[in-house]
C-alpha cells in the first residue's frame, strides 16, 4: 500500500491530473468551458465540460512578477492600463504564449457568473469573439436586504440555471443528467463544509494559518469542487492543521503573535510571501478575507440542487450589500478574535474595491479596531510603490503598538 | 417654467438646470428623484407625481467623491456622487440607481449609507438581454420599483397613471425626435449643441411643460429647409459631455446625423408602445431600444448597428466618444475600432471626462481628423 499523501502532494497530484485531462478533453470526448471563479461550475462537472479559470492562469503568471511584460503588450494592443490585471494578463498570453505554466487549453464555451464581477463577462466577450463561441450570462443582480426581493433574485437564477443546462444539453447534444448532478453537489457541499472547517481554524491561538496559507488551500476548492478528491483534499488538509493546532504550532509562535489582522480584497500577489514576512516582523499575522471565503459554500442538500446553489451564488460576499459585507466582515472579527484590518484598495478589481473606503468606514466604527488603507495592485507591479507601502505599514503598527498599550 | 424656452434658452438651461428645478419645486411642491441613465423606467417615478431627473454628472470641481470611488472609476459615477454629496443633494427625496457595470456594482450602497436620510432603491436590470428570463425579470424590476415607491410614498397607482406618464414622456421623445429629423437636413436650423442640449434638459425637466416649448420650437423650424456645406457624421457612446464638445463640431460645420448616446437616440428610442399593460409595455420597451448597450451586447451588435447607422444616415466618419475609465467601453473598442475601419469606415476617439477644464486637446485632435476627413474622399 502506497503511503498517505500529504495535502501539497496530493494538490499537486488532482493539478496534475486535472490539467492532463484538460488538455486532452476532446480526445476523451469532453469540452472545455471557460468559467469565472465564483461560478456555479457544478452544473458543468456533472456534464462533462471541464471547467478551466483563466483566472488562475493568471494568478500564477502575476505570482511570478510577470504582469508588467503581459499587460504592457496588452496595452500596445489598445487596452488601457487600469483594465483588471487577469484580464490583461490573460490578453498578453493569448498574444505572446508567454507564461510560467503550461499554459490553459482553449476554450470551447463561456459561463460568466457576475455575482463576481462584470469585468469576467466583457473579457470572455473579447476572447470568444476569436472563434465566435457561446457566452452564457449568468446573471446574479446584488442581494439586496430586502427579504422579498432576494427570493425573487433567487427565483431569477433558478431560472437562469435551468436555462444553462440546456444551453449545456444543446452544445453537448447530450441530456443532462439529475441524478448525477445530485451527486455532484453531495460531493460539493461536502468539500465547502470541509473548506470552511480549514479556514475556521485561523481561530485558534496561536493561528496554525494565515491567509497565505488560505490563498494556496482554497485552489483545490475553486477548480475540482464536486469530485471525490476535493472532499480527500481538504479532509487531509484538515487533518494535518488540526495536528498543528494539537501541537500548539503557530504561523508564529504564541508569544509573537501580537496582530491577528483582517485583510480586504484580493491578495498583491506578487508581494504574497514578502507581505507574510514583514507583517510577521512586527507581530502580526493575516488571518482572514472575505474573498476566501467566498468558497465557503452552505449548501443545503434538502433542498432542490438548483435552489441551493443559486442561494449561494447570489449571495457572495461581491455580491452583497456593504452593509452586509460589513456584518460578514464583523462575525469574522468575532469569530477569529482579529484586532486591527488592512483594507486594500485593490485598482485592478473595481467591482471589490468600489466598495472599500465606506466598508471601511462602517467597519472601523463598528469594531472601533483602525484600518490601513492602501492602494496599488494585486498584479501590475507599476502600481506599487515599495516605500511607500513599508512607511504606511510601519505607521499602522506603531498605531495598533499605542492603542495596544494603552489597553495593557 | 420650462414651456416656452427658446432654442438658446434651452442650451442655457441645459448647461446647469438645477436654479430652475429648485424654482419649480418651490413654485409646485412637488418633489424631486434622481436616478442614473442606464434605463431605470422614469416614468413609474413621474406616475408616483415625483419629478425624475437624469442625474448626468456636472462640470463642478471634486471635492467629496474622491473619498468615496477612487480616480478610476468613472468619471460619471464620480461625478454624480460630487453632484449630490456637494451640490444639489438638498433637491433630491430620493434616488433610483441602476446596477449595471463594475462601477455601479455596489453604488447603490454608497448613495444609501451616504444620503441615510433619503429614499435611494436599486434598479437591477438584467446584464443578459438574448434569454427569456431577462424578459421575466425586467418585469419583476418594474414591478419591485412600483411597490417600492408604495411603501415609501404610502401610495398606489393604477395602471391609467402610469399610460397618463407614458403619454407624456412618449410625447416628448417623439417632439425630439421629429426636431432631429429636420436637423439631420437642416443643420443650419438647429446646431449639435441645441440638439443634444434639448434631449439632455428633456431627461431632467417636468415634461408636460418641456413639451411645449418643443412644440413651439419644431412649428418654427422649416420641415423642408436644406443647408449646404456641412459634413455629415454620426457619433457613437454613452454620453457626451460637456455640451462644449458639440460647439467643436457646430464650428467647422460638422453635422451629427445620428448617434446611439444613451442621452441621445437611445433615449428617444424608448418610446413605450400604448396599448396593453403599461408595465408589459415599459418591459417590452426594455428590449426594443435599438442601439447597442455595453452591458448587454457584444462588439458585433454594436459594429452591426455603426454600420447601419452610418449608411443610412449617408454619414462621412463615426465618433466615438469614450468617458475615460469606463471599463465597459474599454473591454469592446479595440476591437470595434479595428471592425469599423476594416469596413472602410473613418473614425476617430474622443476621450472625455465630467471635470473636464479645457477642451483644447479634444479640439486640437477633432479638427484634425476632421480636416483630413474634409480633405479626403469628400
Ligand atoms: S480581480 Fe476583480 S475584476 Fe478582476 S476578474 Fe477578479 S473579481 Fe473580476
Ligand atoms: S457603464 Fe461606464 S460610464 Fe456607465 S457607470 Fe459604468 S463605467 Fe461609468
Amino acid at each position: 500500500m502506497s503511503e498517505k499523501l500529504t495535502s501539497r502532494q496530493l494538490s499537486k497530484k488532482i493539478t496534475d491530473e486535472y490539467m492532463d485531462e484538460a488538455f486532452r478533453a476532446h480526445e476523451l470526448g469532453k469540452l472545455i468551458g471557460y468559467t469565472t471563479a465564483i461560478s456555479p461550475v457544478e452544473l458543468f462537472v456533472a456534464h462533462d465540460v471541464i471547467p478551466i479559470y483563466p483566472e488562475n492562469h493568471s494568478v500564477a503568471n502575476l505570482t511570478a512578477k510577470k504582469g508588467v511584460e503581459l499587460c504592457s503588450v496588452v496595452e500596445g494592443m489598445g487596452y488601457s492600463s487600469h483594465l483588471c490585471a487577469y484580464a490583461r494578463s490573460d490578453f498578453g498570453y493569448r498574444a505572446t504564449g508567454a507564461t510560467v505554466t503550461k499554459g490553459i487549453p482553449e476554450p470551447d464555451l463561456f459561463l460568466a457568473c457576475n455575482a463576481q464581477c462584470f469585468t469576467l463577462t466583457k473579457w470572455f466577450q473579447v476572447l470568444a469573439r476569436k472563434g465566435n463561441l457561446p457566452v452564457f450570462i449568468f446573471d446574479t443582480p446584488e442581494y439586496v436586504m430586502d427579504k422579498k426581493t432576494r427570493q425573487e433574485i433567487v427565483k431569477y437564477c433558478v431560472i437562469q440555471l435551468k436555462e444553462l443546462i440546456s444551453f449545456l444539453e444543446e452544445i453537448t447534444k447530450k441530456k443532462f443528467d439529475y441524478d448525477r448532478f445530485g451527486e455532484v453537489m453531495r460531493l460539493s457541499a461536502e468539500s465547502s463544509i470541509l473548506y470552511k472547517k480549514f479556514l475556521d481554524m485561523a481561530q485558534y491561538k496561536p493561528s496554525p494559518i494565515s491567509i497565505f496559507d488560505a490563498l494556496i488551500g482554497m485552489a483545490i476548492a475553486v477548480y475540482r469542487r464536486g469530485t471525490q478528491e476535493c472532499v480527500d483534499y481538504y479532509q487531509t488538509l484538515c487533518d494535518e492543521i488540526q495536528a498543528k493546532v494539537d501541537q500548539g504550532i503557530g504561523v508564529l509562535p504564541k508569544d509573537k503573535e501580537k496582530y491577528r489582522l483582517y485583510w480586504e480584497n484580493l491578495p498583491v500577489w506578487f508581494k504574497f510571501s514578502d507581505h507574510a514576512k514583514l507583517l510577521g516582523s512586527y507581530g502580526g499575522v493575516i488571518l482572514t478575507s472575505l474573498y476566501v471565503h467566498a468558497w465557503s459554500f452552505e449548501f443545503d442538500l434538502t433542498k432542490d440542487p438548483l435552489l441551493t446553489l443559486a442561494e449561494n451564488m447570489v449571495s457572495r460576499f461581491s455580491n452583497s450589500t456593504i452593509e452586509d459585507r460589513a456584518d460578514m466582515a464583523t462575525e469574522l472579527f468575532r469569530k477569529y478574535d482579529m484586532n486591527g484590518m488592512i483594507m486594500f484598495m485593490n485598482r485592478s478589481c473595481k467591482a471589490v474595491s468600489f466598495a472599500v473606503p465606506t466598508l471601511k468606514d462602517v467597519l472601523t466604527k463598528r469594531t472601533g479596531i483602525p484600518a490601513l488603507v492602501f492602494e496599488s495592485d494585486m498584479g501590475d507591479q507599476r502600481f506599487y510603490s515599495e516605500s511607500q507601502i513599508r512607511t504606511r505599514i510601519e505607521a499602522y503598527f506603531e498605531t495598533l503598538d499605542r492603542l495596544h498599550l494603552n489597553k495593557v | 417654467m420650462w414651456e416656452s424656452l427658446s432654442l438658446k434658452e434651452v442650451v442655457d438651461c441645459a448647461n446647469d438646470p438645477y436654479p430652475s428645478i429648485r424654482q419649480w419645486v418651490r413654485d409646485t411642491g412637488k418633489k424631486v428623484v434622481g436616478s442614473t441613465i442606464a434605463d431605470v423606467p422614469e416614468e413609474v417615478i413621474h406616475a408616483y407625481g415625483f419629478l425624475p431627473v437624469a442625474l448626468v454628472g456636472t462640470q463642478k470641481p471634486l471635492k467629496k467623491a474622491p473619498a468615496k470611488l477612487p480616480d478610476n472609476a468613472c468619471s460619471l459615477a464620480r461625478s454624480n456622487l460630487e453632484l449630490a454629496m456637494s451640490y444639489e443633494g438638498d433637491l433630491f427625496d430620493g434616488f433610483v440607481l441602476p446596477q449595471v457595470c463594475d462601477t455601479t456594482q455596489h453604488l447603490s450602497d454608497i448613495w444609501r449609507i451616504n444620503f441615510p436620510d433619503k429614499y435611494v432603491e436599486s434598479f437591477l436590470a438584467p446584464r443578459q438581454a438574448d434569454r427569456p428570463s431577462a424578459r421575466y425579470w425586467v418585469k419583476e424590476e418594474i414591478d419591485r420599483l412600483i411597490a417600492s415607491l408604495a411603501g415609501w410614498t404610502g401610495r398606489t397607482i393604477k395602471d391609467h397613471d402610469l399610460q397618463e406618464s407614458i403619454k407624456v414622456f412618449n410625447e416628448s421623445k417623439a417632439l425630439l425626435k421629429d426636431i432631429y429629423a429636420i436637423k439631420r437636413k437642416n443643420p443650419a436650423a438647429v446646431t449639435n449643441k441645441e440638439m443634444f442640449a434639448m434631449i439632455k434638459l428633456s431627461m431632467q425637466v417636468d415634461k408636460a411643460e418641456f413639451n411645449q416649448s418643443l412644440k413651439k420650437i419644431r412649428d418654427g423650424l422649416d420641415p423642408n429647409g436644406k443647408a449646404e456645406g456641412y459634413t455629415d457624421v454620426i457619433v457613437v457612446g454613452i454620453t457626451c459631455d460637456p455640451l462644449e464638445i458639440f460647439d467643436l463640431f457646430d464650428e467647422i460645420k460638422i453635422n451629427i446625423a445620428g448617434d446611439s448616446l444613451v442621452t441621445g437616440t437611445r433615449y428617444l428610442q424608448g418610446i413605450v408602445p400604448e396599448n396593453g399593460g403599461a408595465v408589459d409595455a415599459l418591459a417590452a420597451r426594455h428590449f426594443q431600444r435599438g442601439f447597442y448597450s455595453p452591458i448587454h451586447d457584444d462588439v458585433f451588435r454594436n459594429f452591426e448597428e455603426v454600420k447601419v447607422l452610418y449608411k443610412a444616415t449617408n454619414a462621412k466618419a463615426a465618433v466615438y466618444v469614450h468617458i475615460e475609465f469606463c471599463e465597459s467601453e474599454e473591454y469592446d473598442l479595440p476591437d470595434l475600432k479595428k471592425m469599423i475601419r476594416k469596413e472602410g469606415i473613418p473614425i476617430h476617439v474622443v476621450d472625455t471626462e465630467y471635470q473636464t477644464t479645457s477642451l483644447s486637446h479634444v479640439r486640437t485632435r477633432l479638427q484634425a481628423f476632421f480636416e483630413s476627413l474634409r480633405g479626403g474622399a469628400l
